[in-house]
């Protein structure tokens, strides 16, 4: 309960921040224009991206929230840790007789909600937008889904980004950790798929090939984008990649604890 | 070096504490590869109820990291009370804290505050330090003298049994060094045990009950400062390098930038066995 709570006085403190005000612009630019854009009847996409339905659109636009939302969760916990550390406020915070692993807990909180909230508000949103321009609402169980995805999305790199901040000793390097995570994930991530097919003899020619989608898709649940990704595709009826829902599920849940854990044992061991 | 106050009960026992921190070592190509580098060693300490007790030592002595260990920071053994109870029970003021951000005096607070266990009254608190007319100020906007305010604020955060002082006096101007020293004897009046370290024999002359000199990580003396000053036979106004040279048997006029660390030899070696 105390962990909430102190969660909720960082939450506070770093929704408040002046980085906040480059970061929801940012947000809403790439959130609410891709809605509007991509539910356009009128709208060429360019390949075989089809786009006709609510939920359609709330798929191909998580594109844009994986590129602005997680460097938004970068940007907001780079300093988490190394600002405190740096000032000599983390001594205090250190001295004081809470447990390192709720106080650790708190952090997350605190720092996931900071950019979990700005995306859930311009997520709601993005949907009035589809409403007003498709006429079409995405069912409960879709919305749920495509929250909880990002919920979850949004995690994975906080607690990856809090980890880089209480590893670094400063927060130039902190911040480089933060970003060089962001971008294997988000940019680099294809190189190292198309290089993992080409190693076990798949072909790299034909990128739709059947045999180069299931390494790919193998290769997902090592990212969490891909995992994302995964997730958002268990409501599409036309999308099959060949991966079980078990897999996908026990990667969700392994994002979701490892980078956790080894935070909050790094906090635990972390000496001022 | 321990000097008992009759039959008073310590309220902190150190007993052989040593610690050496881990620094990376770079004669190894690896990256994490790390060695044992200074620390303390062999600290024999009792901290008595509501007495003020002064660590005096040049840079590098140890105060920080002996200090880091009494308020449970160093997981090291040694003490007669657990670390959680020194968290607990030990307010600590580390040195210069940079408190930065958008952040209000009263919110900084409410954050250190709900890492305790039981309730704290802030309002009381911000009394205490002088912050009132501040506590809604952002902590960019405070000079560090008000931020040294904030600081002790932290260390006076549930009702604690000892205070454990960083070079509190430093960036404090003499009129807020008057005031501090003020409410340290108040506080001390009260029963409770302070622990002020400083680079200054004179900061804490006329504050402090006992004084400890610490050099390379070792206690060398300990006493009142009558006492100290009585057994190494200096003047009444004598220093902390006489102290140092006194003990070492080192000629201060030979002290010089270079040499200062090296030529001042411990009287134990770290980690080795007594010269």
């Amino acid at each position: 309960m105390k962990s909430t709570y102190l969660g909720y006085i960082i939450f506070k403190e770093r929704i408040l921040a002046s980085r906040m005000m480059v970061i929801w612009p940012l947000l809403a630019i790439f959130i609410l224009f891709s809605s509007w854009g991509l539910s356009d009847p009128k709208a060429n996409l360019p390949a075989d991206i089809i786009v006709d339905s609510a939920y359609d659109v709330m798929f191909t636009s998580t594109a844009f929230i994986i590129f602005s939302a997680t460097l938004g969760a970068v940007l907001i916990s780079f300093d988490g840790i190394s600002r405190d550390k740096i000032s000599g406020v983390l001594e205090i915070k250190l001295s004081q007789p809470m447990k390192r692993s709720n106080y650790a807990r708190a952090m997350v909180i605190g720092h996931w909600g900071a950019i979990f909230i700005p995306v859930t508000v311009l997520n709601i949103l993005s949907i009035i937008v589809i409403w007003y321009r498709m006429g079409e609402l995405p069912t409960i169980e879709e919305v749920f889904i495509h929250t909880l995805g990002t919920a979850l999305l949004l995690l994975w790199y906080t607690t990856i980004q809090l980890l880089s901040s209480s590893i670094a000793k400063d927060m130039g390097s902190s911040i480089a950790m933060g970003i060089g995570a962001w971008m294997l994930f988000t940019l680099l991530w294809l190189i190292v798929t198309t290089v993992v097919a080409g190693i076990s003899g798949v072909g790299v020619e034909n990128l739709n090939s059947e045999e180069y989608i299931r390494v790919e898709a193998m290769m997902d649940l090592f990212s969490p984008n891909g995992v994302y990704h995964h997730l958002l595709e268990m409501p599409l009826d036309d999308i099959d990649r060949g991966t079980s829902p078990l897999y996908i599920v026990l990667a969700a849940i392994a994002w979701s604890l490892i980078p956790l854990q080894l935070f909050i044992l790094r906090i635990s061991r972390l000496k001022p | 070096m321990n000097i008992w106050f009759g039959d008073m009960e310590p309220q902190l026992k150190l007993n052989n504490v040593s610690w050496r921190h881990n620094v990376r070592d770079y004669s190894s190509w690896k990256p994490w590869a790390k060695k044992e580098g200074a620390g303390i060693h062999q600290i024999d300490l009792e901290i008595m109820s509501g007495k003020i007790l002064g660590l005096v030592g040049p840079n590098g002595a140890g105060k920080t990291t002996l200090i880091r260990a009494i308020c449970g920071l160093y997981n090291c053994e040694g003490f007669n009370k657990s670390v959680e109870y020194r968290r607990k029970f030990i307010g600590y003021m580390p040195e210069q804290v940079r408190w930065e951000g958008r952040s209000t005096v009263y919110d900084a607070l409410n954050s250190i505050a709900e890492m305790r266990p039981t309730f704290v009254d802030l309002e009381k608190l911000i009394r205490t330090v002088g912050l009132s007319s501040r506590s809604n100020d952002i902590l960019d906007n405070l000079s560090q003298g008000m931020r040294q305010r904030l600081s002790l604020a932290c260390a006076l955060m549930g009702n604690p049994e000892i205070i454990v002082m960083d070079e509190p006096l430093n960036g404090l101007d003499p009129l807020a060094q008057r005031a501090f020293s003020n409410l340290m004897k108040q506080l001390s009046e009260k029963g409770i045990s302070i622990i002020i370290s400083s680079h200054q024999v004179a900061d804490l002359e006329k504050l402090v009950d006992r004084i400890a000199l610490l050099h390379h990580g070792q206690i060398l003396v300990e006493g009142t400062l009558y006492e100290l000053r009585k057994r190494m036979d200096l003047d009444e106004d004598s220093d902390i390098v006489e102290m140092i040279c006194s003990v070492t048997g080192v000629d201060p006029d030979e002290i010089t930038l270079d040499v200062s660390s090296d030529i001042l030899l411990p009287l134990r070696k770290i980690g080795g066995e007594e010269e």
